[in-house]
């Protein structure tokens, strides 16, 4: 791995006067809280949730904090198992890097970035979390906390999604949300965005989001928009202090933390080997309820989500079978009037031909039998009227009228 | 005694007149060509020996230099060899000067004296104006297709120094037979499935618009492409002669006849380099892979794993019809109109098409998608999704048009073209869409939403109402564009699903 500072963390130019004192005596302005040390720590080069778990669990922050300026070894077993067999080198790599860090201007950063902090076990602390197989050791926050007190459900699925599954997950977010369930969802293109669209749309409960990276970096970078309207209505998450890049390693670790809050986990589309699924074995884990939305055979965006039903998952039709499975009173089926313009007689062949599988210009013609000049004004006026959606040269139909 | 001997050389896919002039003189023997020669015409010197000394002809003890006239001008290859021969022959006093009165000759010399055939026959012959010519008789079907002279076609040196002696009668060009009807080309009946793609082919061929196909491998993109070729009418004579110039400049067989009737139908690899798809090179600069798709098709297979710089180098003649290469040495400037057939997988893994299917990273979408640059994307006024086809297409009992009746209604339409004074739609300048392609008021509504939308930017709209023209043409419909043929263009000009960014 190449040597990193932790981007973002100012490093003190020069020699630096306060290396070598104790942590907190350089700055007159009191002591610094333990988040500080933390929060340093867990900016260091290879220090993973559960090496900073440990070391936290054994020595506190502050004085894991010293130990590891001072360099010295660890000799608790279960940081030793948690460094693993090159556990020399990165204790000097920490010292090295950590010789650069000032634990207060990295706390003053937080600060004025308007980020909270919590380590496990303080007040500020969500209890949700408290009692997890594997809590992260320190948890940064935008936006209000408060947020995490009602029940949650995650809504997770992949980034590669069809039209369908965009509308699927911005009705059950939708739906959640107006029953009074937060949505817990990681911020990722496709599903987990659209949940959280349907969230902000209703404005009901408020949106839970967990990233990946540090809560000053925007990942992937077209999600602002999304990051800003989560903080404004509900909290984001993380557990990467800021500056923090969206390593891959981060992803199936903040998946745990989304399993970890949610009362249930509902899958939408997942491939066969997609990353959501990694967000069910963690709900295993913690014996949190997994919902699956069935999908066609024919979407390769479903395949892992059908094989989660074989494996005796509980299918999720409608936003009762959630409600249900929380034990909440079912919302009913509330007749919702379709505020899309019917589509003329003359054009329901085509959108009859469309079904709900992304189809080309070719088998439309084919299938709906017509010519292509009088489909393709059909399809004008279906996409007018809200009733099919068109990427590329594919085109699909689309539900419900939310999109 | 000196002697002057009319004769051409090649320039690019243009043949150049040169006049050889031999000089000899008493003085130390030796052998001199001076004028710009390249290697191989250099050693024009040791193939003229041999081959005089197996004729039974004397090489001179002379002092003999010969010049290449004009002198700025590089000659490339070995056909002024018969050339420096007879002016060798006139200048050593074996053959009267006369022989040379109003005669170009033009021909490679064998050491066992058999003259043999030059590379870019018709473009060397177009170029010489001498009523008479005497040509390799393996070149005499092309020296024929120019019409304008004389031919007289020799098989070796000794037959032309006996005929211009007058020892010998000139032996008879073969007369030029019917030529064979070309070999079919692949039929669009064999296409099951793909009626919009199908259409789009249709459209490109009537109005020259070119064509890029996007879809998983196995979905039929070289199929259609290897028929687009077949529904394009045949070369009139002018453009058939100026194409059959260009195939004999590289090199390439020509069809019996020696006329090449039918569109050419290129598909370079996509190992090519930029000089073989635009031309040039260091030596004789040989026209590219666009220049030999002049007035055919250019189908470009697999453009995702094109080098983009190669790519970018068809931008300029696919706007121009012309490339222009320079070198130190010489400016030329091929021919170059081609309709272009573009065919490629919507991302790396092939399964990139419809949403979810695809396996690929989104670095790796978009490091694709960048080799496609926007300008050369723009030049693709049809741009289709094709599918797999379901099985039940593929075994069906219906099959689709076979070529002539497609073939047959996009001659039809181009008539109409024609009519309106256009070769074909694609080429219609912007001053005169107005009068050529209005818009009723369904399509004026149609165009202004999809501008609105941000479904197609301003200099789509140019391409679109094209396109609409051609697809009225086929329709038959007069006067100004109806809402279902802006609709239609619409529809076959998608932004395609590589360049739409999300998977």
């Amino acid at each position: 791995m190449a040597e990193r500072t932790p981007a973002g963390v100012p490093t003190v130019p020069g020699p630096d006067p306060f290396a070598g004192l104790p942590p907190g005596d350089g700055r007159d302005r009191g002591p610094l809280p333990d988040e500080a040390y933390a929060a340093s720590l867990a900016g260091l080069p290879g220090m993973g949730p559960a090496r900073l778990a440990a070391v936290v669990r054994v020595a506190g922050p502050a004085a894991a904090w010293a130990r590891v300026v001072a360099g010295r070894g660890w000799t608790a077993p279960e940081v030793l198992e948690a460094l693993g067999a090159h556990r020399d080198r990165l204790v000097r790599r920490w010292r090295d890097e950590a010789r650069r860090v000032e634990p207060a201007a990295v706390w003053h950063q937080i600060v004025d970035a308007g980020v909270g902090a919590a380590v496990q076990g303080s007040a500020a602390y969500p209890p949700a979390l408290a009692g997890d197989v594997e809590p992260p050791a320190v948890l940064f926050h935008r936006g209000s906390p408060e947020a995490i007190a009602g029940p949650r459900v995650a809504v997770v699925g992949t980034r590669r999604c069809t039209a369908t599954g965009t509308s699927v997950a911005l009705e059950l977010g939708r739906d959640l949300a107006v029953a009074g369930v937060s949505v817990v969802s990681g911020l990722a293109t496709g599903i987990d965005g659209a949940a959280h669209r349907g969230v902000l749309a209703a404005g009901g409960a408020p949106p839970i989001g967990v990233a990946g990276s540090g809560l000053d970096v925007v990942y992937p970078p077209g999600q602002a928009a999304l990051w800003r309207a989560v903080t404004e209505t509900g909290v984001l998450l993380s557990e990467a202090p800021l500056g923090c890049r969206p390593e891959r390693w981060r992803f199936p670790a903040r998946n745990r933390i989304i399993a970890a809050l949610a009362d249930a986990v509902v899958v939408v589309e997942s491939h066969r080997h997609g990353g959501s699924l990694h967000t069910v074995d963690e709900a295993d884990r913690r014996g949190v309820d997994v919902l699956v939305v069935p999908g066609s055979v024919r979407n390769p965006a479903a395949v892992g989500t059908n094989a989660l039903l074989a494996e005796g998952r509980a299918p999720v039709t409608c936003v009762d079978d959630v409600l249900v499975a929380l034990g909440l009173q079912p919302a009913g089926r509330r007749p919702r009037r379709d505020p899309r313009p019917a589509p003329a007689d003359d054009d329901r062949p085509v959108l009859d031909a469309l079904g709900w599988q992304p189809v080309t210009l070719d088998q439309l013609v084919l299938r709906s039998g017509r010519h292509l000049g009088s489909v393709v004004l059909a399809l004008e006026r279906l996409q007018d009227g809200g009733w099919v959606a068109a990427r590329g040269g594919w085109y699909e139909r689309v539900a419900g009228g939310d999109a | 005694m000196h002697a002057s001997v009319p004769s051409a050389t090649l320039l690019g896919v243009d043949g150049r007149r040169v006049r050889v002039e031999v000089h000899a003189s008493s003085g130390i023997p030796g052998f001199t060509v001076v004028g710009l020669p390249d290697t191989t015409c250099r050693e024009a010197r040791d193939r003229v020996r041999a081959a005089l000394l197996s004729s039974r002809l004397a090489w001179p003890s002379l002092r003999v230099t010969v010049n290449l006239a004009p002198p700025a001008l590089r000659k490339v290859g070995a056909g002024l060899d018969l050339a420096i021969a007879v002016g060798l022959l006139v200048a050593s006093e074996q053959l009267p000067g006369s022989c040379l009165d109003g005669r170009a000759f033009l021909g490679e010399l064998g050491l066992d004296g058999s003259v043999r055939a030059v590379t870019g026959a018709l473009p060397l012959i177009d170029a010489l104006v001498e009523p008479e010519l005497v040509v390799p008789a393996a070149c005499s079907v092309e020296a024929q297709l120019v019409g304008r002279h004389r031919v007289r076609p020799v098989a070796s040196l000794a037959e032309l120094a006996a005929a211009l002696a007058g020892r010998a009668p000139w032996p008879e060009p073969p007369l030029l037979a019917e030529p064979p009807p070309p070999p079919p080309e692949p039929d669009l009946a064999d296409v099951r499935g793909h009626p919009a793609a199908r259409f789009a082919l249709e459209v490109a061929a009537t109005g020259g618009h070119h064509v890029l196909l996007v879809g998983p491998p196995g979905a039929g993109k070289s199929m259609l492409a290897r028929r687009l070729v077949g529904l394009l009418p045949d070369l009139p004579p002018a453009e058939a002669l100026e194409t059959t110039c260009i195939h004999s400049a590289a090199g390439l067989r020509l069809p019996p006849g020696g006329l090449v009737r039918r569109p050419p139908f290129r598909a370079p690899h996509h190992g090519a380099s930029a000089v073989s798809l635009v031309g040039g090179g260091t030596g004789n600069l040989l026209p590219g892979e666009v220049s030999l798709a002049h007035r055919g098709v250019l189908f470009i297979d697999e453009l995702g794993e094109f080098e983009p710089a190669a790519l970018d180098n068809l931008r300029q003649p696919l706007e121009e019809g012309v490339i222009r290469v320079a070198r130190a040495t010489a400016k030329v400037t091929f021919p170059a109109r081609v309709l272009l057939v573009g065919a490629m997988n919507p991302c790396p893994c092939g399964e990139g098409g419809p949403a979810g299917g695809c396996r690929c990273s989104p670095s790796a979408r978009a490091r694709y998608a960048r080799r496609l640059s926007g300008p050369l994307l723009d030049r693709f006024d049809l741009r289709v999704e094709v599918d797999r086809p379901d099985a039940a297409d593929l075994l069906g009992p219906v099959s689709g048009e076979p070529t002539p009746t497609v073939a047959k209604r996009v001659a039809g339409a181009r008539r109409r073209a024609a009519a309106r004074r256009t070769r074909v739609n694609a080429e219609l300048p912007a001053w005169r869409l107005d009068e050529v392609a209005a818009l009723d008021a369904r399509a004026t509504r149609l165009l202004e939403r999809a501008l609105t939308d941000g479904r197609l930017s301003g200099r789509g709209l140019g391409a679109v109402r094209r396109v609409a023209r051609t697809v009225a043409d086929l329709a038959g419909a007069e006067g100004p564009l109806r809402v279902e043929h802006v609709a239609t263009a619409l529809a076959l000009r998608t932004q395609p699903t590589v360049l739409t960014g999300a998977a």
